[in-house]
Parts: structure tokens; C-alpha cells; sequence
């Protein structure tokens, strides 16, 4: 197991190169100019012209992603255009409210989503499967966005019990981080319980016909234990890896609820640098997100062995 | 840990913190009075005022930095950080004396040289600066509290130049921060104004925080926008950002913030609606909006198919796009100057008023030679201003017949695509749309979207002496009503040969918890005077 993750893990580093390179390549060929943003729009053509000279915007391709793959490979990920500041302060700023919404939207979505799925599966047919399965198309259906503007204008301005933006750092109290996280969690966390409620229901109802299950039954042993003891285990290796794809979707989504919630995360961050052509920022947070990913995929691959002892690699 | 002790853990963190809904102790309610949150227009994403020269960093930089001179809500320019200044009889040799007890942040006082340095690097990068640069013989400083500046010909608008609020501002920096090339970024953010810059609190794109400078001394007149005692009222000023109206405006009424510079005209019937929020207009000088057409290239290098767009244009239908119903946000503006200003005047305006006359642009347009070729409109889709003003001329460019090439794209694209020079099929434009602050067409000075110099014009590239002259008459001469007769040409041969095309002249409003006061009206959101009540 141990020479398993190693060899992944080695294996994620010419990932990480080709990555990279497509990254750069992309923004390269990709329209609009820093310089002019920076400029403003009083400025004149010469001014944008001396700040695309002043940033290295004119030079060759390969002098500059050489230049920006020497420096990746140091660990230097480059310095903001527009901040000046190094592009890796400006992601360390953000990581810790994307990261906390990110594991309360998993973990209210774990929560409220395998339970449904699995009471679903068990009254399928029934009204409670419909109830459960229709909200699962509501939470596939609507957007983030939608939600989002709902819960705030309910729990924040009527009902005035939650704040309606802002993140405060888990460092200042536990209570003000999660009242800051709720709304956003609960609305970038509506697609997400959508989609594990459904792969849970799915593999619920096969894990269900099966034989050991009937056996389970014919010796007496209770529904909640042959749901969630015999059943759930087994249809796990399917949720799980549904959950690691739903990281994807959850990185995505950060990036309107933070945009919504005036969270300062990764996804704004992201928002903001490619609409100022922000390049080293950009570069930067996908790499990021590209590292996540793959790291993810590692982690759910692990987890397969923990699940079904006999998956070995 | 076991588990039991993390969960006792846990609970106590959260009794303890959870103090949401519990009357604040007296102290908290103090800080939070000394605290303003204030929602800006757009993000801070860099603190160089005169590297960037983006409006929401010359406002910010207004309370981190003071200027020699600063204009006032009549336009006039008044002495800031100057205590006086000479100039000789000839016009050449200005010297300014600066005032006693200036401070920078870092406890250093403000000499002479700063100031030299500031200008130095101030005058590589603004338009005026760049006339004054030229013009420039020695800029030296005479001892710590007198610079002069002497040139080879005289500058009347020299206290204007110092004093101007279009960016880039003349703002005064230590000198070792100022003598960082114009063209690269400042890493240090030391002034002498009434706030300093926290750079470890500010998260670009999130939050840029400010705190009170002690040793500021205001002037003893009273505050007028850039003049007079900047005297802070609160501590603290954070700013808050938000790139959703929305939740800005739901920010506001659950008091989660204090100001909001720009709400949305959708969202202010809901703003006027809360108890504890009032609204008003933000700066009476307002906002031009602009139809720019690119001068080299077929059919806008004519001016005859200028001159159609003129005539069919109905700019009630542009400030509708952008303000709505709502009557008082908006005026018809045959001219090029702000409404309201000294050099305001409708010469030549006559094309833009009255009934539209598209059957005379239709045959104004064919007399020019158009051949139905592609007209290539660049219409940044993520400002509303350009959204809205772009939906309008792709109908009208319709209605007279030309053939619309419509690029919906965001800001940043079009800022690099109007750079081009190159024809509309080889990834140039014919027209794009932006607008410019009220304040920035006040006067020839400070006004870049009127100059006509061909390759130094703005985008867009006009170039019509016809223009210059006037500007250059405007620059000598030597009272109001000179300047003003200046204007008026300058106004004619504007239109008449369609530098660009004026949309129209409209207002935007700010919003403010109604325990905040002191909130003024300007091009700039004056934090000096504001208070705040728990």
C-alpha cells in the first residue's frame, strides 16, 4: 500500500507539469490585457504600452513560462500584478475560509444526504422516496445563486438569526465562524446532498436485493442494523467516490457562494484575477486547485481499501 | 483528547462566543461606534495612486495621503499641505512653502524633498504633470520647508494641476517610496494624510482597512471636499468588498455595514424602503457616458458616418439603460463639459437635440461611403454602464443601416482590444463604449477624452487641430471669461467633427445607515466630518 501511494504520488508531478503548461499556454493565447487594466481608463495608448513593457508582457512565450516554470519548481509562485504581493500570501490569506466552507458544506451534505438516500431506497416507491427524490431534483435544479438570495433574504433580513456575509476566522470563536459558514454551506451544499441522496438511493436499492441482505432479515435482525450496518457498507465505495468527484463540484461553487456570501476564499480570489488578467494569480490558484484534485483522487483511492478489504493495490 | 472532553470543549467555545443577540458590553459598543465599514465601488487590488490611476485607488489613497493644494466644492483650488507659495512677475519660478508640523506615518516629517521626489515621479505619469515636465527647467528643494519649481514658460494652471482630483492625483510620498519608477508599483504605503494604510489586514478583493493618524494636523478652515480640516470622527474605517449589489444592499439594511458607495438604481426602491437607511445622490458633478468611435479606420475614419450616428443618436434612450425610470438621475447633454460647471455651454449641440433624424443619417452615412462592411462594436458585458449603453447602439446602428458586428466580451478584454490600432477584421474595433466621472470634464486640463492629438489622443485616436487649438487657448487664458469663449469652440469643433459621440449625462446615489452623519456629496467619498452613532 505504502509503495501504491508513493508511486501516485510521483505520479502526480508530470500531472502537475502538463498542467502547468496547459495553464499557461491557455492564458497566454487567451484575450485581454493587464496593462490596460492597470492603466485605467484615463490612461493613453503609450501609458498601457510602458506597463506592458514595465510587467514583461512583451516578451517571447517560452522566455516566460520558462522563466515562471524555474521559478514553480523553486516553490516560488510569483508576485501579483496587482497587489504586488507574492501570489502565495494572497492564496495562504484565503484558504482558510475556503477550506471551512468547503468541510461544513461536506459534512452537512454527508449529514442530511446518506441518510436520505438510504431511508429513499428503503421506502422506495413510497411518498417519502418521492418527497426525497423530488427535493433532489430541486437541489440539482436550481442554482446556487437562487438559494442563496433565498436563505439571505429569510435568515438574514427577516429573520434576522444569521449575519448575511462575511467570514470570521475560526481563531476568534467557533460559534462566530459557523454563523458566518451556515448560509453559504446550506447553499452551495443543496447540489451536493442532491447528488449523494440519488447515488446513495441507487446503491442502496442493489445492495438491498441481495441475497445476504434477505438472510440478514430472515434471522431477525433489525431494519436499522441491516440498513446501515450490512447495506450501507457495501454500497459505500460508490458514494465515496461520488463524494471525491463532488469536491470538483464544490470548488466550482465556492467560487458564486463566496462571490454571494462575501466570503474572502480562493474563489473570489480566482474571479478577481482572470477578470484583471492577474497571470502569476491565476496560475497560482489552478495549479492549486489541480494539486486538490489530484490529491483528492489519491485520498478516495486509499479509502476504497478501508471500505472493501478486498480491493488491494 | 477523548472524545467527550473535545465535545465539552467545543461547547464551552461556542457559549463563549456565541454572544450574537446579547446586548453588546459597553466598551464593544464604543469600538463599533469608532468603527465605519464602508462598501467602495470596486475592489482595492493595488495601493499605488500614481501607478494605478483606477478611481477607487486615488479614493483610498485620499485618506492615506494629502496633496499640496486640493480643490474645493466650488472647483477652486485651495492650499492643503502648502502654507503659501510666489510666483514672479514673468510666470517662471513658482515657490511653495510647506506647512509646519507634517508628519509622515512613520513619524518622519514631511521636507521639501519628498514633495520634489512626489512631483518628479507625479509629472512622469498625469497629463498636466507631463505639460509641466516639459516645460520644466529645475524642480529642486530649497531648504526643508520651500521647493521651487522653475520653468520656461509660464503655467497659470499651476494650483489647478496640484490640486486636481482626476487621477493620477499629486499626492506627496516620503521620498524614498517616490522615487520608485512611476511605471513599477510602491511596496510601502507611508503618507502623511489623516488615516494610515493596516497592509497587514488588507486581502485584496476582500478588505483594505485604515487607522486614524494621531499626528495629523488638519488645516483650520473647515472641510470642503479635498480642502480645508480633514478631521476625522471615527477610528477605524474598514472597507468592505462587495462585487454583489445584492448582498451589499442586504449588508446595509441588516447594519452589517455603514456605507455603500454606488448601490444600483434596481436596488434602491428597496433601500428607501428600510427604516434606518437613507439614500441620496453620491456626486452631484455626475457622469458622462461615451460612444467612441475609432478615427482610422472605415466607416468612423469619415466624419460624415460620425456625424449620422450624431443625428440618429437619442440619448434619452441610453441614460433609460442605464438609471431606469427614474427621471432625476439623468440629463440630455449636447455638449462635452459637466452640467453645472463653469464651462458648460450647448455650442454645436444643436445635432443632438430635437427629433431624431434617421432618414438624414441613413443618406449622411451612404454620402460617406459605407459598404455595409462589418461595424466592429466591443461591449464589455460585466459593467452595467457598458451593457446597457451597448444594447442601445446595436439597435441604432441597425436602424441606419449599418451592418453590426456585435462582440460581447468583459472589461478587461476590451481594455486591451481598444489599445489596437490594427482594422476591425485584424483584431481592431470601431467602437467601444466607457464613461468618465463628471469631475474629469470639468476643463480641458484634466479632460483626456476630449484631446484630439491623433496618436497621443486617447482610443479612439482623433485628430483635429481644430480641437488643440482651442485647447491651447483654453490653457492661456487669463480669466474666466476667456476660458469660457475657449470652451465654446472647443465645444463646436468637438461635435462638430465628433471627437466622440456623449451618451448622455447621468447621476449615480450612495447609501448610508441613518446612524452614520456628516455623509457629503462629491466625486469622492469624503470620510473626513463622518460620524457614527452605536
Amino acid at each position: 500500500m505504502l509503495g501504491y501511494i508513493v508511486r501516485r504520488i510521483l505520479a502526480t508531478i508530470p500531472v502537475m507539469g502538463v498542467v502547468a503548461l496547459f495553464v499557461f499556454s491557455l492564458l497566454y493565447i487567451a484575450p485581454g490585457d493587464p496593462a490596460a487594466v492597470i492603466a485605467g481608463d484615463q490612461a493613453t495608448p503609450a501609458d498601457v504600452e510602458r506597463i506592458r513593457q514595465s510587467l514583461g508582457l512583451d516578451r517571447p512565450f517560452l522566455v516566460r513560462f520558462g522563466e515562471w516554470f524555474f521559478r514553480i519548481l523553486q516553490g516560488d509562485m510569483g508576485t501579483s500584478i496587482f497587489t504586488n504581493l507574492p501570489v502565495w500570501t494572497m492564496i495562504r490569506q484565503r484558504i482558510e475560509p475556503t477550506l471551512s466552507l468547503m468541510i461544513v458544506t461536506l459534512i452537512l451534505a454527508i449529514v442530511v444526504a446518506v441518510p436520505m438516500g438510504v431511508v429513499a431506497a428503503w421506502k422506495a416507491g413510497s411518498w417519502i422516496d418521492r418527497l426525497i427524490m423530488a427535493f433532489a431534483v430541486f437541489g440539482f435544479s436550481v442554482p446556487v445563486f437562487v438559494v442563496a438570495y433565498i436563505l439571505a433574504y429569510v435568515f438574514a433580513l427577516e429573520l434576522e438569526w444569521l449575519p448575511v456575509q462575511g467570514y470570521t476566522p475560526l481563531s476568534e470563536g467557533l460559534w462566530p465562524w459557523l454563523e458566518n459558514l451556515i448560509l453559504p454551506a446550506i447553499a452551495l451544499g443543496c447540489v451536493y446532498i442532491a447528488l449523494i441522496a440519488r447515488i446513495t438511493r441507487a446503491t442502496m436499492l442493489e445492495v438491498l436485493s441481495q441475497d445476504y441482505i434477505k438472510t440478514a432479515r430472515a434471522k431477525g435482525m433489525g431494519q436499522s442494523g441491516i440498513l446501515f450496518i450490512h447495506a450501507l457498507k457495501n454500497a459505500a465505495v460508490p458514494i465515496v467516490t461520488v463524494i471525491g468527484i463532488g469536491i470538483a463540484f464544490l470548488i466550482g461553487g465556492a467560487i458564486v457562494t463566496e462571490s454571494v456570501f462575501v466570503i474572502p476564499g480562493l474563489g473570489r480570489l480566482t474571479i478577481d484575477a482572470i477578470l484583471r488578467r492577474d497571470y502569476p494569480v491565476i496560475q497560482g490558484v489552478v495549479l492549486l486547485f489541480s494539486f486538490v484534485y489530484v490529491f483528492v483522487n489519491l485520498a478516495v483511492d486509499v479509502l476504497y481499501t478501508l471500505i472493501d478489504p478486498r480491493i488491494r493495490y | 483528547m477523548d472524545r467527550r472532553t473535545l465535545l465539552k470543549g467545543m461547547a464551552g467555545a461556542g457559549v463563549l462566543a456565541g454572544t450574537r443577540g446579547f446586548p453588546a458590553p459597553a466598551l464593544a459598543q464604543g469600538a463599533a461606534a469608532r468603527t465605519l465599514k464602508f462598501v467602495p465601488q470596486a475592489n482595492l487590488a493595488n495601493f499605488d495612486p500614481i501607478w494605478g490611476t483606477q478611481y477607487v485607488v486615488r479614493n483610498a489613497a485620499a485618506l492615506v495621503w494629502d496633496t499640496l493644494y486640493g480643490f474645493d466644492d466650488k472647483l477652486q483650488p485651495q492650499r492643503q499641505m502648502v502654507e503659501s507659495e510666489e510666483v514672479t512677475d514673468d510666470g517662471l519660478t513658482w515657490t511653495f512653502k510647506l506647512r509646519q508640523g507634517l508628519k509622515f506615518h512613520d513619524g518622519e516629517p514631511v521636507r521639501a524633498k519628498d514633495a520634489v521626489a512626489s512631483l518628479t515621479r507625479w509629472s512622469a505619469r498625469d497629463p498636466l504633470g507631463l505639460m509641466l515636465k516639459a516645460i520644466q527647467k529645475e524642480l529642486t528643494a530649497v531648504d526643508d520647508r520651500t521647493f521651487k519649481w522653475v520653468l520656461s514658460k509660464p503655467y497659470p494652471k499651476m494650483q489647478l494641476a496640484l490640486a486636481k482630483n482626476s487621477t493620477p492625483m499629486a499626492f506627496i510620498m516620503p521620498e524614498r517610496i517616490a522615487k520608485t519608477d512611476p511605471f513599477k508599483q510602491i511596496d510601502e504605503y507611508v503618507g502623511s494624510g489623516p488615516m494610515k494604510f493596516v497592509k497587514n489586514e488588507w486581502v485584496p478583493g476582500a478588505k483594505a482597512v485604515f487607522e486614524k493618524n494621531p499626528d495629523y494636523v488638519p488645516r483650520d478652515e473647515p472641510a470642503s471636499w479635498l480642502a480645508g480640516g480633514k478631521r476625522m470622527m471615527v477610528d477605524r474605517i474598514e472597507w468592505i468588498i462587495m462585487p454583489d449589489p445584492g448582498t451589499a444592499s442586504a449588508a446595509l439594511q441588516n447594519g452589517e455595514v455603514d456605507w455603500w458607495e454606488n448601490p444600483i438604481s434596481d436596488l434602491v426602491p428597496v433601500l428607501r424602503r428600510s427604516r434606518n437607511v437613507a439614500v441620496d445622490i453620491a456626486d452631484p458633478l455626475g457622469n458622462i457616458g461615451t460612444f467612441r468611435m475609432n478615427h482610422l479606420h472605415p466607416p468612423f475614419n469619415d466624419v460624415r458616418a460620425r456625424r449620422a450616428v450624431l443625428m440618429a443618436m437619442d440619448q434619452e434612450e441610453y441614460m433609460r439603460a442605464l438609471v431606469g425610470d427614474d427621471n432625476s438621475l439623468w440629463k440630455p447633454l449636447p455638449g462635452f463639459f459637466t452640467p453645472g460647471t463653469p464651462l458648460y455651454n450647448e455650442e454645436g449641440g444643436e445635432i443632438l437635440k430635437g427629433k431624431r433624424d434617421i432618414a438624414g443619417a441613413k443618406k449622411l452615412l451612404a454620402e460617406s461611403g459605407y459598404t455595409n462592411q462589418p461595424v466592429t462594436c466591443v461591449v464589455a458585458q460585466d459593467q452595467p454602464i457598458t451593457k446597457g449603453q451597448g444594447d442601445v447602439t446595436a439597435e441604432l446602428l441597425k436602424r441606419i443601416g449599418m451592418n453590426v458586428d456585435f462582440v460581447a466580451t468583459d472589461w478587461g478584454t476590451t481594455g486591451q482590444r481598444r489599445a489596437q490600432k490594427s482594422p476591425p477584421g485584424q483584431g481592431g474595433w470601431a467602437m467601444f463604449h466607457s464613461w468618465h466621472a463628471g469631475s474629469d470634464c470639468i476643463n480641458p486640463a484634466v479632460y483626456i477624452a476630449i484631446r484630439a492629438q491623433g496618436d497621443g489622443a486617447w482610443f479612439g485616436w482623433p485628430n483635429v487641430p481644430e480641437v488643440e487649438k482651442e485647447v491651447t487657448a483654453w490653457f492661456d487664458a487669463k480669466n474666466l471669461e476667456e476660458e469660457k469663449a475657449a470652451a465654446r469652440r472647443l465645444n463646436k469643433a468637438a461635435l462638430d467633427n465628433v471627437v466622440y459621440a456623449p451618451t448622455g449625462f447621468f447621476l449615480t446615489y450612495q447609501a448610508w445607515r441613518k446612524n452614520v452623519a456628516g455623509v457629503g456629496k462629491g466625486p469622492i467619498p469624503f470620510f473626513w466630518g463622518v460620524s457614527k452613532t452605536a
